[in-house]
């Protein structure tokens, strides 16, 4: 076991559950359904989505590996960037590859701002979702993913344009869909507050 | 926003139902771009974030040294459990082993050596730290150093041996305020091993005489289960109708008497005399007195009945019935504890008891000898109180220059008849090791920080090893939280040799190395080790516990060897109580008074927390005048302290029990200014045959302050003048039509 090469990522996240911070302030609740309208984050590289999932076709699974395994997707590692881009010549003067090579020899992670976020007490599965309507339903993986982050064949860096609040989970939740892509049967999304809220 | 209140906020609810966006909820760290996410550089293949991932390790929260397992989720321990591998604790963890997440992540943690400048501590480097302790210990004549150390064992006691060694000094005093020292001690004698296994699954009848088998005593998780077995007798043993029966009889009610099927309150230090009763009616009811000596037999003659009701306090019908328990059902199993052994005859009372195994013929059925450990030097050194004493004479004698401090806190745990405080600053220079910034820390003149145990490396070998033996394995269960600010006291250690003897000490660059390379090199002396080098060191840490290829070997009886006179009991008209400072499961010596989570754990038996209280029986107090939550007067002839009263039917009546481990006036934000300190009333009484401090041989006298608070505790109040259930509202109701919802919520 080498404890070296972990890195300690989501540190405040992971002390905050430690501490157990489930403060439900009641005053908040009527508070922003705001962040509705695409909001575009300034990130530290212009990671070009429609360069990789459109002009070049790459399955969103490629990168964003730990969706199908994880509640999380996870951020792709610096090495899956490398993996590819250590062998393309062609745009390696690019000045948005260049940081990427920086980031690299320095062995230093991109410091990425979250975008797509939830509060605390919400459980979102990513493995639920991606299992569901891209592995059993064998749908394309845009439809799968398009949902809940949008077109981003469209888009550079991502962009938030849908609310990810409770009544716009549930507004889908309340739809039958179907359990996968032999059967007719349908079900829909589960509605007990614990499913997300445990 | 902020203008809105509860009740507009309700009626708003009732509009939009379920569909209220909480997309916002307060919480602006959900906007898009506020906080930052960091992914791996190069992750490894098993990690995928959102999925915990186990390491197993050791505990060190107390003695036992059960294995446990640590889910480590992005490079963060979240949450321990026990190790199923480990025959000490078959997968189990007690809440103490739970909380040393807190120990890891606790705010008060030392991040940076300090070092005394001008009167007080100021940050310093590593470097000048290490340099400092080679100039302070390089021209010291060897009698000049102590260190003074909490329980050892592994290879960690090694290299503090050899350090302690390497500088010519032969003052290495191990010091733990609470091991069962004086038992140790007894069992040697009497069984040839200090640390005897005992079969509690085998057992028909366990009588113990305060041994808090379940809460606080030598290894509670694994007494547990087998305590579970022992409780499902006809599984056990389909021809035995009956479950196993439990006697507690003690002073003052522990987690263990709140067991029992039957609880024998008895006055303190009368133990002894109990015993001997019991020995004298068995051998008349037909018990065999083989492996007795004679003089034993007819020693034991003097205590009959109306002796034992007069001096004990114990009724001639409870001791008739306890005869009878023992002499019907067999195999049983006697055990000593800590209550009946500290007192100036703590020994002879320990004696006494341990002869019952002998004469009910316990010894080799539920009393055997552990396996022999082929490399003694790893065993448990566990410690006693006598260490204190004799390094706490050495301070006041002027003997040492230069003394180290590890896993101990004397300054907060020494009682006030000892002034270890003074005596401690007629050392030149004194070095704290620490975690904290404890009471003890806090009178060094150089504080080093220490990795947590959950960042460290190490060996355990449990000093009560309940099969064969198992040496467990310690490694981090995460990055060091201050990579550059603590580190492990194995690595300064060979540091430090390394000043002293080089050549020995140079293939080994950290200690880490040095534990793969002892460990490794011995790999034969484990069972099912791999021929391979790495594939050895692979399994030992990913399984966390080798099994050492230890030889079985009988138990021996040597009855002879004890000392079972008892002193007749004596009073004190001025100071009237018995004291019991009673072990709290959480709290320990003191030391995990920190951690927030021990604190809001309510006591096992009166729930209260947050605090201390001094436990009387309601008889007493109602004789006294003294209601719950009456700020009372504890005070013996070396100190007093103040604290509320808890009106408890489970204490003996001429006995009041403040329990330990509050009333820190350092240590950390938790644990500071909180409750009293009952170490600093013991009176210096010692066990006669041992040398260990007489923990339970304090008398005290007891009066109303005047004051009165309300006691918060978890149990709810009751009318009646004790806590009972009755009277009590479980559950709170109201009728909804009756209820003005406006007002209720």
């Amino acid at each position: 076991m080498n404890l070296n090469r972990f890195l300690c990522i989501a540190g405040q996240g992971a002390a905050r559950r430690l501490a157990v911070g489930l403060l439900l302030t009641t005053a908040g609740v009527l508070g922003a359904s705001a962040a509705t309208a695409a909001s575009k984050v300034e990130q530290p590289i212009e990671f070009p989505h429609d360069t990789h999932a459109g002009k070049m076709g790459i399955n969103c699974l490629y990168c964003h590996t730990y969706a199908r395994r994880s509640a999380v997707s996870g951020i792709p590692p610096l090495q899956k960037c490398m993996g590819c881009h250590q062998n393309i010549e062609s745009v390696k003067d690019r000045p948005r590859i260049k940081q990427l090579f920086e980031y690299w020899e320095k062995k230093e992670p991109i410091p990425w701002k979250k975008v797509h976020d939830l509060p605390e007490f919400v459980r979102f599965s990513h493995e639920r979702h991606v299992q569901r309507f891209y592995f059993k339903q064998e749908r394309p993986i845009q439809e799968a993913c398009m949902p809940c982050h949008g077109d981003v064949k469209g888009m550079t860096v991502a962009e938030k344009v849908q609310p990810l609040s409770m009544g716009w989970c549930v507004s889908c939740h309340e739809q039958d869909h179907r359990i996968d892509n032999v059967s007719a049967k349908t079900s829909n999304g589960p509605n007990d507050c614990w499913q997300c809220h445990k | 926003m902020s203008n809105i209140n509860r009740r507009d906020f309700l009626k708003v609810l009732g509009w939009s139902g379920a569909t209220v966006a909480v997309a916002g909820c307060g919480n602006t760290s959900v906007e898009s771009g506020a906080e930052t996410v960091m992914s791996y550089v190069q992750p490894e293949d098993f990690v995928v974030p959102g999925i915990g991932v186990y390491y197993a390790s050791t505990c060190t929260q107390c003695e036992a040294s059960c294995g446990v397992t640590g889910r480590v989720r992005e490079g963060r321990i979240l949450k321990l459990e026990g190790n199923p591998e480990s025959a000490i604790n078959q997968g189990r963890l007690c809440g103490l082993g739970q909380a040393a997440v807190q120990h890891h992540y606790n705010p008060d943690r030392l991040k940076e050596p300090m070092l005394r400048q001008g009167g007080s501590l100021q940050a310093t480097t590593w470097d000048k730290a290490m340099a400092l302790l080679a100039e302070k210990t390089g021209n010291l004549k060897g009698e000049q150093f102590a260190l003074l150390s909490g329980g050892l064992s592994g290879h960690l006691k090694v290299l503090v041996q050899n350090y302690v060694d390497s500088l010519g000094s032969k003052n290495l005093y191990v010091y733990d305020a609470l091991t069962p020292a004086v038992n140790r001690a007894v069992s040697q004698k009497l069984y040839g091993t200090a640390t005897p296994r005992f079969h509690l699954d085998k057992a028909q009848v366990i009588v113990s005489f305060g041994a808090d088998f379940l809460d606080t005593w030598v290894s509670p998780v694994h007494f547990a289960s087998q305590y579970a077995q022992f409780r499902k007798a006809q599984q056990r043993m389909p021809s035995e109708k009956a479950r196993g029966t439990l006697v507690q009889i003690e002073p003052r009610m522990t987690l263990t008497g709140a067991n029992a099927d039957r609880w024998i309150p008895i006055i303190p230090g009368t133990e002894g005399i109990l015993a001997l009763g019991l020995a004298n009616a068995l051998l008349k009811s037909g018990a065999a007195a083989k492996n007795l000596p004679a003089a034993v037999v007819s020693a034991v003659q003097a205590y009959d009945k109306a002796r034992i009701n007069k001096e004990t306090g114990v009724s001639g019908e409870v001791f008739d019935k306890l005869v009878t328990l023992l002499s019907e059902r067999s195999p049983s199993l006697v055990l000593s504890g800590p209550s009946a052994e500290g007192h100036a005859h703590g020994a002879q009372n320990a004696a006494a008891i341990m002869l019952l195994n002998v004469v009910l013929g316990n010894v080799g059925r539920t009393i055997t000898a552990p396996a022999k450990l082929p490399f003694p030097q790893l065993a448990a050194a566990e410690g006693n109180s006598a260490a204190l004493t004799a390094f706490n004479d050495g301070l006041a004698q002027g003997r040492f220059k230069t003394v180290f401090i590890y896993d101990a806190n004397p300054v907060y745990t020494a009682p006030e008849f000892m002034k270890l405080r003074d005596n401690l600053q007629k050392a030149e220079f004194k070095v704290a090791f620490a975690h904290y910034l404890d009471e003890t820390a806090l009178e060094a003149d150089l504080v080093l920080p220490l990795d947590s145990a959950l960042e460290d490396w190490g060996t355990h070998i449990a000093a009560y090893q309940s099969g064969g033996i198992e040496l467990t394995m310690q490694q981090p269960l995460m990055e060091k939280l201050y990579p550059n600010g603590t580190r492990s006291l194995g690595d300064v250690m060979l540091d430090l040799l390394k000043q002293r003897r080089a050549d020995e000490y140079k293939g080994f660059a950290d200690y880490y190395t040095y534990l793969k390379i002892a460990l490794t090199r011995n790999k034969g002396a484990f069972s099912d080790a791999p021929a391979d080098d790495e594939a050895f060191w692979n399994q030992a840490l990913s399984h966390g516990v080798l099994r050492v290829k230890g030889q079985e070997q009988p138990i021996s009886v040597n009855a002879a060897a004890l000392d079972i006179t008892q002193p007749a009991p004596t009073g004190d008209d001025q100071f009237p109580f018995h004291l019991v400072p009673a072990v709290r499961s959480g709290f320990r010596d003191g030391r995990h008074a920190n951690l927030p989570w021990l604190q809001e754990t309510p006591d096992s038996l009166t729930t209260l927390v947050w605090d201390s209280w001094v436990e009387i029986h309601p008889k007493t107090a109602e004789r006294m005048g003294i209601k719950e939550g009456d700020i009372l007067e504890i005070a013996s002839k070396n100190g007093s302290i103040k604290t509320q009263a808890y009106l408890f039917p489970g204490v003996q009546p001429d006995t009041v029990a403040v329990p330990l481990g509050q009333g820190h006036e350092a240590l950390g934000r938790y644990a500071k200014g909180v409750g009293v300190n009952p170490f600093k009333l013991l009176d210096p009484v010692f066990d006669q045959s041992t040398g260990e401090l007489a923990m339970h041989a304090t008398r005290v006298k007891v009066s109303k302050t005047g004051a009165h608070v309300k006691v918060v505790k978890e149990e709810g109040w009751s009318p009646l003048p004790i806590n009972t259930q009755q009277g009590r509202k479980l559950v709170a109701t109201i009728a909804a039509d009756k209820a003005n919802l406006s007002k209720e919520v």
